[in-house]
């Protein structure tokens, strides 16, 4: 399953990769993540409540920030696992400058659902995986917003 | 009284109506405890390691076993062989109880957890921790075999279980497909379907100390064989310590007759705790443990000369088999398969190649017509094609092609290139038959003007042969099947004239309880209602070789009829003694027998209770009335028939509307019509699910994605016009009630009809070939193109 989407964003890269590399925000604005708890390495327990259409379950797993390089682009990667099936996604995120104080963030990834998620989930969450990239842009917004 | 021929209603259904079947999973044993099986979530992963311990510390958790614990059991076994071309023997990797090293498809078992309650079971079973490395995985049984693929089982090169030809030698046919005139070529993918019994499969294991004995109560189209399987390839436990029990039975389709891992997981779990164990699929599970259908990709090409006479035909199949072989997944794609391909025509050059893959799905094996539905598909696909290629008359074309009738009495059998030989037929009379029905110039008329008016309305035709009363034990013991495929019947005369018959057929819908008392009530000349039918109980049926291959009647019902032989030669002989005199002069008629010319008779009651009160009896024969026969047939009979879908194709929306659909099928005699055209409506129903609805979907990490009713499609009455059904009767020369078979005609004729009208409404758009189910996403996505 493929994740793809950009977003204009009323601040520079510097001010938006500070605020994604604090990892409560990073929580916050981040779709089908509760709360993350490091574990050191950039690596953190990720935790969440998921309902997917037909099905829903808590997820714990483990997400991890790699390829970092400030203020320019980082890879996010996640293995989430519940008695409904695993989730694994890698996604790159990309902050391009843009005129007047604006940046281009891009985000592209592939996510691979298995067990009952893949089986019953898939249909939903097909539907509804571009609309999660676009919460993540939206949610971001209104942390760069709320921090003018 | 006469039964045979008449639409008595059915016995068993009053049960099934009011809510009193017994299903295994409806018994409740004294002590029972529940199983839940902990499933791969990965379509290919390495185990690296299983924590059951907080499992097995949970309140109420009886025990938990792992691929560790079953290692030094034998998996379960394929019951048909099938060599490689080279004459190398088919690869044949084992199929464990639980796995150890590695999962190859979702929903492969990895422990089980036994507990005083189901749900209990189910959550303990969340508790395990089972450290998987995931494997890339194959899916396509095309792309599997390309080198460099990952592989199901690591010592079975590029995936490949075998490969196989049958027919003509290739050069032949190659020669013959270059001196055609027209040669129509199609690619052809017949997807993979999930049987979908309306009952999950269930099992209880049960061990009593006492006695050392063994009971499998179980979801089975197939008790005896399944009891065979497991005692001497499994579990190694002697057979007559072991009794299997397949009681109601909702459905089966064929998904019901493989021995699966659960059934002997069962059994040897209640030997271990000394308690019996219940497990009962839930409908996700069923999705991905039952034996799924269908699953070729083919490449075909038929040859004509001007005349357009058939002249060659060259088939290349992909089977998919799954990750596992399955009882009789083998032989589905070749030997139901590649002899079916002459099909209803004179084609004199046939060749077909098959090669079997393994791949990281559910296993794939016998789903109502096995084979037989994928070798028609690709038949009538390719002749309704190639009318509209040379510009012909898709009915005239067959006609023109068919085989002409014969009746196996007076005109042998028809020998094909494909290795069988068709006991009887008349297809030209089923084929006028159906265009009759539908009225086929007054539709060719009304077709012009519908579509001057731009509608989308199309006739589709598949003319099909099956091979079924499966089968002559000698033939299929040659053919590689690991087991004889006769019948048993017992006829047990009771002392008051009552019968008992104990069958070796099993019924999951098919009515033997009825079926089978007319023909033994007429036979005798009794009450239907003094006629029971016992089935399904290998402690009370002396042996059998269950239900499918349409084969309860043909071969069951034909073992019946030898007991019933024994039953009246030895009551003629007390009849005789009773009425003073000698057995040629006596008659047989409405259950007395009768001293010709005399008014003189003794009934059917009065020789059964003499039997066992011998008191004025004939010397030297034994008292009772009680009769075993097996019976082993001859040939396969071949069933046939013509069916003619219309269909109106929405352009906007690209819905397929089945406006009509007629079917006369020739199953040969019939016993009960009713019964007959049940078991043809259903079977259409099925065979235009996959035409339009059905698919089982894997995405291209091997997991299932539409594994439940709210993402596969299933048919449904309102997706259905009422059928027109009708039939011709060609009588099986070769079996004593010269019956053919009716359980699978509907799905294997109902398939190519659908697809090809949609061919047919779509060729003014230049549309020759789309791939099933034809969804309107599909149809639309096509003519926007």
């Amino acid at each position: 399953m493929h994740l793809n989407g950009t977003h204009q964003l009323n601040a520079t890269p510097q001010e938006i990769w500070k605020l994604l590399m604090n990892i409560d925000v990073l929580a916050r604005i981040t779709p089908a993540i509760d709360r993350l708890e490091p574990l050191g390495n950039d690596k953190y327990t990720a935790i969440a409540e998921v309902k997917l259409g037909p099905v829903k379950g808590s997820f714990t797993g483990e997400m991890e920030i790699a390829d970092k390089q400030e203020p320019e682009h980082f890879t996010l990667r996640m293995q989430q696992n519940s008695r409904i099936g695993n989730v694994s996604a890698e996604g790159q995120i990309k902050l391009q400058p843009g005129a007047s104080g604006q940046t281009e963030v891009a985000f592209t990834g592939d996510a691979k659902l298995s067990g009952t998620l893949a089986r019953m989930g898939q249909r939903v969450l097909g539907g509804v995986a571009n609309s999660l990239v676009k919460q993540f842009f939206k949610n971001l917004e209104d942390e760069i917003q709320a921090n003018a | 009284m006469t039964y045979i021929g008449k639409s008595v209603k059915r016995v068993e259904d009053r049960r099934f109506i009011t809510g009193k079947g017994r299903y295994t999973d409806d018994i409740v044993l004294p002590g029972m405890t529940h199983a839940y099986i902990l499933r791969s979530p990965y379509a290919h992963a390495k185990i690296n390691g299983i924590d059951t311990s907080e499992a097995k510390a949970m309140d109420g958790v009886v025990a938990v076993f792992t691929g560790e614990d079953v290692k030094d059991i034998a998996g379960v076994p394929c019951g048909w062989q099938v060599n490689f071309k080279n004459g190398d023997t088919m690869k044949e990797p084992p199929h464990p109880l639980l796995v150890r090293d590695k999962v190859r498809h979702v929903g492969d078992a990895v422990a089980i957890v036994i507990a005083e309650e189901r749900e209990i079971a189910r959550d303990a079973a969340d508790l395990i921790q089972v450290d998987y490395e995931e494997l890339p995985a194959v899916v396509n049984a095309a792309d599997a075999v390309q080198d460099g693929k990952a592989l199901v089982h690591d010592d079975v090169p590029n995936n490949i279980c075998f490969d196989w030809e049958l027919g003509n030698p290739k050069e032949e046919v190659d020669a013959a497909l270059d001196a055609a005139d027209h040669i129509t070529t199609l690619e052809f993918v017949n997807q993979r379907v999930t049987p979908n019994a309306i009952e999950p499969r269930s099992a209880i294991g049960s061990y009593e100390s006492a006695g050392d004995h063994y009971t499998l109560y179980t979801t089975s189209q197939n008790p005896h064989l399944i009891r065979l399987l497991m005692c001497a390839f499994v579990l190694g436990i002697p057979e007559h310590k072991v009794r299997v029990v397949a009681p109601d039975v909702g459905g089966g389709f064929g998904s019901k007759i493989f021995h699966y891992t659960e059934e002997a997981l069962m059994v040897w779990c209640s030997k271990q705790l000394e308690r019996p164990v219940k497990w009962t699929a839930d409908r996700s599970e069923s999705f991905i443990t039952d034996a799924q259908g269908r699953d070729h990709s083919t490449k075909a090409e038929m040859g004509f000369d001007k005349d357009g006479n058939i002249v060659g035909l060259r088939i290349k199949t992909f089977a998919n088999l799954g990750a596992y072989l399955s009882t009789f997944s083998t032989c589905v794609p070749t030997w139901l398969h590649g002899t079916l391909l002459q099909g209803l025509y004179t084609t004199p050059k046939i060749n077909v190649d098959v090669t079997a893959v393994f791949t990281n799905t559910v296993a794939v094996d016998a789903y109502r017509g096995a084979g037989r539905p994928e070798a028609t598909y690709l038949l009538e696909r390719m002749i309704d094609t190639a009318a509209l290629e040379m510009g012909r008359d898709p009915a005239e074309l067959r006609l023109q092609n068919f085989i002409p009738p014969f009746d196996g009495v007076e005109q042998a059998g028809y020998m094909t290139q494909v290795a069988l030989q068709y006991d009887s037929g008349n297809y030209h009379r089923a084929l006028e038959k159906a265009l009759e029905m539908v009225d086929y110039k007054k539709f060719r008329k009304d077709q012009e003007k519908a579509r001057a008016e731009g509608k989308l309305l199309g006739i589709g035709f598949s003319t099909y042969i099956e091979a079924c009363g499966i089968a002559p034990s000698a033939v299929v013991g040659s053919l590689g099947a690991r087991a004889g495929l006769y019948e048993s019947a017992q006829v047990r005369v009771q002392p008051t004239g009552k019968v008992s018959v104990y069958t070796g057929s099993h019924s999951h819908g098919q009515g033997h309880e009825t079926t089978f008392a007319q023909v033994v009530a007429d036979r005798l000349g009794i009450d239907i209602g003094d006629v029971e039918i016992v089935h399904g109980d290998s402690e009370a049926v002396a042996f059998g070789m269950g239900t499918y291959g349409s084969r309860s009647l043909a071969v069951g019902g034909s073992a019946i009829m030898k007991s019933l032989d024994k039953v009246l030669e030895k009551g003629a002989k007390i009849a005789a003694h009773k009425l003073e005199a000698a057995v040629e002069d006596l008659d047989f008629a409405e259950g007395k027998w009768t001293v010709k010319g005399t008014d003189k008779s003794i009934s059917f009651a009065d020789v059964s209770l003499t039997a066992y009160v011998p008191h004025d009896y004939p010397q030297n024969l034994e008292p009772g009335m009680d009769f075993s026969s097996f019976y082993d047939p001859a040939n396969f009979t071949y069933p046939f028939g013509a069916h003619i879908a219309i269909v109106e194709v929405d352009k906007d929306t690209g819905k397929v509307t089945l406006k009509r659909f007629v079917a006369v099928d020739d199953v040969g005699n019939v016993i009960n019509p009713m019964i007959v055209e049940g078991q043809i409506h259903g079977g259409l129903a099925q065979g235009i699910g996959q035409a339009l609805f059905e698919e089982t979907i894997y995405d291209e990490n091997g997991q299932l994605i539409n594994g439940s009713y709210m993402d596969y499609t299933m048919p449904r009455a309102d997706d259905l016009p009422s059928f027109e059904v009708d039939r011709t009767v060609t009588p099986c020369p070769h079996n004593p009630l010269g019956v053919k078979g009716a359980g699978e005609a509907g799905t294997i004729g109902s398939t190519p009809a659908v697809v090809n009208a949609v061919m047919d409404a779509l060729s003014p758009l230049g549309i020759k070939n789309l791939a099933m189910p034809l969804t309107p996403e599909r149809v639309w996505r096509y003519i926007q193109e």
